[in-house]
């Protein structure tokens, strides 16, 4: 009973996957006809959002196989990480320099965005909140009038 | 052959890389760092190509095309946080774009290297399909451009938690942010740990900075350069 269990699972996983690669290759199709600068992966991803949004899929048909793929999503990472063996001019002093460039900036880049996102983030449910309370007070002022 | 034998072997590393980690959970020890170092040197070692690893390489690559789809379902769970950080989203996209192509560029000019490489290392930020496209628009390398996109990735990946805990970034919305649009997928990735907020605000950030990637990159080459 387990084991069938276990199987069925595997069986849906598998399904689920098909299903986002249906959804990827769509992707692929609208970016070869329209030439659009982005990748099929992204475009594939706004159109899963959209039928998702609009209830036009349920959200049961992909729950196991996204996360699935999402559990893993590193591991698809690895191959083209190797293909770095055919860059070995890397290990030189104008290289190490370019990587140290991007390993720096990209530092920066998550301390700037982080700080000024969060400071921002405050500002925006403070006026949120703000606008919320005001609505209120107005509601209670009509109420008196 | 040769094609199961790398797919296997890739495969059973990172799984027992993902046990060590689970075990001794150190940032030096992420799996995809430490599998990556491991096949690497087992390639230099065996002196295999990296074509002939790719045979198997690239099935697992592919899947990264559904896997960046099934982004969609953490995203369509949080969206009415979403709705509800619109402006803090975009703001924060527009500064990690403009911040990131200024830092990179002025150290580049500040190390003196060739103009060529400046344009190679100017997408790094953005997800590696953008990126080798628009390295080539602006006349930069490609497939080199896909390296730096990938330590821009590693450097989230790795030294994120630092980072924001150096910084006091604590709220999952920010950490979002700041890891799609810096380190993209590989950075998101890693943003699992975190929580679900953290990784559709992560997901969401990196399909932004590849559209924003995709208009500011040129703009910035053909403004400054």
């Amino acid at each position: 009973m387990n084991f069938f269990r276990s199987c069925m699972k595997v069986i849906r996983i598998v399904a689920q996957v098909l299903l986002l690669y249906i959804f990827y290759y769509a992707g692929v199709l609208i970016v070869d006809i329209t030439h659009l600068p982005l990748p099929a992966s992204i475009i594939g991803m706004v159109l899963l959002f959209i039928c998702l949004h609009f209830k036009w899929i349920k959200v049961d048909y992909i729950k196991e196989g996204a996360n699935f793929l999402i559990a893993f999503m590193t591991l698809f990472f690895i191959p083209p990480i190797i293909g770095i063996i055919d860059y070995p001019q890397l290990i030189s002093v104008s290289g190490t320099l370019l990587l140290a460039s991007v390993i720096i900036s990209t530092l920066f880049v998550l301390l700037t965005t982080g700080i000024i996102s969060q400071w921002i983030e405050k500002k925006e449910l403070e006026m949120k909140e703000k606008k919320e309370k005001g609505e209120a007070e107005h509601a209670g002022k009509c109420i008196h009038h | 052959m040769q094609a199961s034998v790398s797919i296997i072997s890739t495969v059973i590393i990172f799984l027992l890389m993902r046990k060590l980690y689970t075990r001794y959970p150190s940032p030096l020890l992420m799996p995809i760092l430490t599998s990556s170092i491991i096949i690497i040197s087992g390639l230099l070692l065996l002196n295999i190509p990296f074509d002939t690893y790719m045979k198997g390489g690239r099935y697992l690559q592919h899947l990264l095309g559904p896997a960046v789809v099934a982004l969609a379902y953490p995203l369509y769970n949080q969206w009415d946080k979403v709705v509800k950080y619109k402006y803090t989203i975009l703001s924060g996209i527009v500064i990690a774009m403009v911040s990131g192509l200024l830092s990179v560029y002025s150290l580049l000019v500040v190390f003196k290297i060739d103009k060529e490489y400046i344009l190679t290392a100017l997408p790094k930020s953005i997800t590696t399909p953008v990126a080798m496209h628009v390295s080539e628009t602006i006349g930069g390398i490609p497939p080199l451009t896909a390296v730096l996109v990938l330590i821009a990735g590693f450097t989230g990946a790795l030294l994120g938690s630092v980072v924001f805990t150096l910084g006091k970034i604590e709220s999952p919305i920010s950490r979002g942010i700041a890891m799609g649009s810096a380190s993209h997928g590989v950075g998101t990735a890693k943003l699992v740990d975190y929580g679900e907020l953290d990784l559709s605000i992560g997901s969401l950030s990196m399909g932004l900075s590849a559209v924003a990637g995709a208009i500011f990159c040129p703009l910035f080459v053909y403004l400054l350069m």
